[in-house]
């Protein structure tokens, strides 16, 4: 378990973490959204005890990981920002990698090389920017590690190289019960293969769901009634509406059931009710701070 | 075993058990069959496993497989499995929807009985 509670990292004064909590559950693929500058890369290098928390705890596993070696080992990480040793080969990294990590799987490491038509003899700085990013997945998934955080890994990659990584990843929650924590800017692809999802505002968390039980409980609805009917959606949770000629296009929060149960009193002409997609959820439930979700879509 | 739209609103889980019983439902899949693993199926649709552990478990919970310790996941006999509510509801708005289209394409009201017999009658196991 990744548990992130209160955490506060201030830099030259601005909060950019402002008492974020974060929980991700073994096993689980966590997708961690937000606007650029929301938090996600700070609190990525909290959770691996590169930068320390002003105040606040992060426990991985139970355990403290800020200089802890140990804890530190079960973790893979793929950063943002990469980093090789000047002058490595991928073959170079592997070794250096298999000195420091407890549970190296170099047998892994080479048909990994060989899946992603790497060439683990030329120099790192010879790689494309989407090429480096592979040779860090590898790198981070030879290590075995139970836990694996992403950051930003998938995007920047080719469609055929994103659905490679996915499989690796789901393989390894699959067979090793892997954790994962992965922050992105592609909602789509996040939508597809996490279960749970934190969008993060401002260095505070706004929405910490399972996805599946987010997406049922928010619908988009279509209706027109042969006659206009007063206040029809008053015993719904309605989070926005729009009139659209004679239909009615409003989004509400309410189990299916129920939408269908009020707005059938009515005997509605039209009726049409869609689950909405992870974009949509963002637009009308921080409808109030539009400027933020036009930068995370 | 079946494709998933992964651009579909459907929620996944929710996909995985509809066609799940869409194979059973048409006898496809036989009672007793032995049904792939989770980490199996997720791989071969390369979908979370959680999501799919998600979807065994309503499908177990609505009868139509059973889990046996140590042996694997299994096709149920369906044979006494009654619809749930919400089942039900559902195939009405279906229903609901496609009346709805024969009457605005003007079909008269006894073609329409005949269509929905003859489609009826076209499941012969329908006793």
């Amino acid at each position: 378990m990744i548990e992130v509670r209160n955490v506060v990292k201030k830099f030259d004064g601005v909060k950019a973490l402002d008492g974020l909590n974060i929980t991700v559950e073994n096993g689980s693929i966590y997708g961690m959204v937000g606007t650029n500058g929301a938090g996600k890369t700070t609190i990525i290098k909290n959770i691996m005890g590169i930068l320390r928390p002003d105040s606040g705890t992060i426990r991985v596993g139970g355990e403290p990981v800020y200089e802890m070696e140990e804890v530190k080992g079960k973790i893979g990480y793929v950063s943002d920002d990469l980093y090789f040793f000047p002058g490595y080969t991928l073959k170079e990294m592997g070794s250096y990698y298999g000195g420091i990590y407890p549970r190296w799987n170099s047998e892994r490491f080479l048909d990994m090389t060989k899946n992603f038509a790497l060439d683990m003899k030329k120099k790192l700085s010879s790689f494309s920017k989407g090429m480096q990013k592979q040779a860090a997945f590898i790198l981070a998934m030879s290590t075995m590690p139970e836990y694996l955080v992403l950051d930003e890994p998938i995007d920047g990659l080719d469609p055929i190289v994103r659905l490679k990584v996915w499989k690796y990843i789901i393989n390894d929650v699959a067979e090793r019960r892997m954790t994962v924590l992965v922050s992105s800017h592609n909602l789509r692809e996040m939508e597809g293969y996490c279960d749970h999802i934190g969008i993060i505002s401002k260095g505070r968390m706004v929405i910490e769901r399972d996805l599946e039980d987010l997406k049922s409980d928010v619908h988009k609805v279509q209706v027109a009634f042969r006659e206009p009917q007063e206040n029809a959606y008053e015993d719904l949770n309605v989070l926005h509406y729009e009139q659209r000629g004679s239909v009615d296009l409003i989004i509400v929060r309410d189990k299916k059931e129920k939408v269908e149960e009020v707005i059938g009193r009515y005997k509605p002409a039209v009726f049409d009710m869609l689950p909405l997609s992870l974009e949509e959820i963002f637009i009308y439930e921080l409808g109030g701070v539009s400027d933020e979700i036009d930068g995370i879509i | 075993m079946f494709e998933l739209d992964l651009k579909s609103r459907t929620p996944i889980s929710g996909q995985i058990v509809d066609n799940i019983k869409e194979l059973i439902v048409s006898g496809v899949l036989h009672a007793e069959e032995k049904l792939p693993s989770v980490r199996e199926l997720a791989a071969q649709l390369t979908v979370n496993p959680n999501t799919v552990q998600k979807a065994y478990s309503a499908l177990e919970q609505q009868g139509y497989i059973y889990i046996s310790q140590g042996r694997g996941t299994f096709v149920a006999d369906i044979k006494n499995i009654t619809a749930t509510p919400a089942e039900i509801t559902d195939a009405e708005i279906g229903l609901r929807d496609s009346i709805s289209k024969l009457y605005y394409i003007g079909m008269s009201r006894g073609d329409a009985e005949e269509l929905l017999r003859k489609l009826m009658d076209e499941r012969s196991d329908w006793k």
